[in-house]
């Protein structure tokens, strides 16, 4: 009970912040930082896959109805949902995982934590710039978007679990 | 059928991927051109409240800016007032005659949100079908057009603005009357460009653009930007022309909606030209 006010209240904040803020600030060059990634991962390891794909559906829905895009956003969300656990299980520690563990900085190993979500990011900003784009032509500006906002959203996923995320996993 | 279901079975992971994909990317290439409702658009009545309130923080940040912007707006108008002129002929009289009738009304509104880094760029604005907003109506800024009304809900309508991709507003050079569509490629702000001018044109740089009013969005001659760069397109005989705007989308805040009074019997005289035969086979 207390994981699902938890997770309900972190939805509503990342829609929020992704919409009203990181939707919002310009930093050049094309970069579009975005952070709701950071929510998905953040779901409990073992849930569900078909209803973690719906909730990412609506988190992506919320931001994009908000932002005007019309289901990218969406899109973007589902495939993350989708593939979340394939990464998992490439990426899974000799030891297997604890049951019903939260991702974070402070479980799990920093390095794991970089390729992990690294990986998530350059996949999830890749199929977004791409669909955003959508010209063959572009190509090189999807690639120069992509490498250089990946960085930015990484850092500030980690930023955000170090400032917000207790040790003992709870949310401040 | 076992088969079938064993199908099923193997895949329905990716059968609701799949599922949950074909609803998002439909709505998304759909509504770029046919929005199919404002409920999934900053026009709808939550996510309009949600962005007023936002909009009671940021206002804040431009303030000044679109201050000085109004009060130059106002000097310019003040100085086209009768009483800044100081009469130098007596013995004309100005009769109110029926020469001339109303075309086009203003309304004031204010943009509450907007991006303009994105590949398409919607502004959302705080007027909506209570005031008169309708759909494909024409808003410009002080400075320059800004776009076109897409999509409208009771108290919010969301604004196609000139930074998207399909804008396709028609504009023409001022000095030689020379037209093109307007296009913007998704990546400066502050540069677009226009399509469909014929090489033969004499265009110089720094050349004042303006909108042509030829479809009834626009009034004509509102303000869109100046040639930047003129260059050539291989194998066509058209000129390539940059745009820097007028306008910095950037900072806007404070826009006007215009409502063409004669718009409908502009339709309708339009939609008497019957349809080209040899237009519709190619």
């Amino acid at each position: 009970m207390i994981i699902l006010f938890k997770h309900t209240v972190r939805f509503v904040l990342f829609l929020l912040a992704q919409a009203l803020l990181f939707n919002q600030i310009e930093l050049g060059w094309g970069i579009h930082p975005m952070i709701y990634p950071l929510f998905i991962l953040l779901l409990p390891y073992n849930m569900n896959v078909f209803l973690s794909m719906l909730v990412a559906f609506a988190l992506g829905i919320g931001i994009d109805s908000i932002s005007n895009t019309y289901g990218l956003h969406a899109s973007a969300a589902v495939l993350l949902a989708y593939l979340r656990p394939m990464i998992f299980s490439v990426f899974e520690p000799r030891d297997g995982y604890e049951e019903g563990l939260e991702m974070n900085i402070y479980s799990m190993d920093f390095m794991w934590l970089l390729y992990v979500f690294g990986l998530m990011l350059i996949v999830h900003h890749l199929w977004f710039f791409t669909l955003e784009l959508f010209k063959f032509n572009e190509i090189l500006f999807i690639l120069k978007k992509t490498i250089l906002s990946v960085p930015v959203s990484l850092i500030l996923c980690i930023l955000i679990q170090v400032i917000f995320v207790k040790k003992t996993g709870d949310r401040s | 059928m076992r088969n079938l279901i064993e199908f099923f079975k193997r895949f329905q992971v990716f059968l609701v991927f799949a599922a949950l994909q074909g609803v998002a990317l439909s709505t998304y290439f759909t509504s770029m051109s046919f929005p199919r409702s404002q409920y999934l658009t900053s026009a709808s009545k939550v996510n309009g409240e949600i962005l007023s309130w936002k909009y009671e923080f940021t206002k804040h940040f431009n303030l000044a800016y679109n201050n000085t912007r109004l009060q130059k707006a106002n000097i310019r108008l003040r100085e086209t007032q009768p009483g800044s002129f100081i009469r130098l002929q007596y013995g004309l009289v100005k009769i109110d005659d029926t020469l001339y009738k109303q075309q086009y009304e203003y309304m004031p509104a204010t943009v509450i949100n907007s991006t303009f880094d994105k590949r398409n760029n919607y502004f959302t604005l705080n007027v909506g079908s209570a005031q008169g907003i309708e759909r494909d109506m024409g808003v410009f800024s002080d400075y320059g057009i800004v776009g076109v009304v897409h999509n409208v809900s009771e108290h919010f309508s969301v604004v196609k603005s000139v930074l998207t991709e399909a804008i396709n507003i028609d504009v023409m050079m001022e000095s030689s009357e020379a037209h093109g569509l307007l296009k913007w490629d998704g990546k400066d702000a502050r540069v677009g460009s226009i399509s469909g001018i014929s090489n033969d044109m004499r265009i110089k740089k720094w050349d004042r653009i303006v909108t042509r009013g030829g479809s009834g969005i626009f009034p004509k001659g509102i303000p869109v930007g100046k040639v930047s760069r003129i260059g050539s397109i291989e194998g066509l005989p058209l000129w390539d022309i940059s745009v820097l705007f007028s306008e910095d989308y950037r900072r806007i805040q404070r826009v006007y909606v215009v409502r063409n009074l004669l718009k409908k019997e502009q339709e309708k005289i339009e939609s008497l030209i019957p349809v080209d035969k040899e237009e519709t086979t190619r």
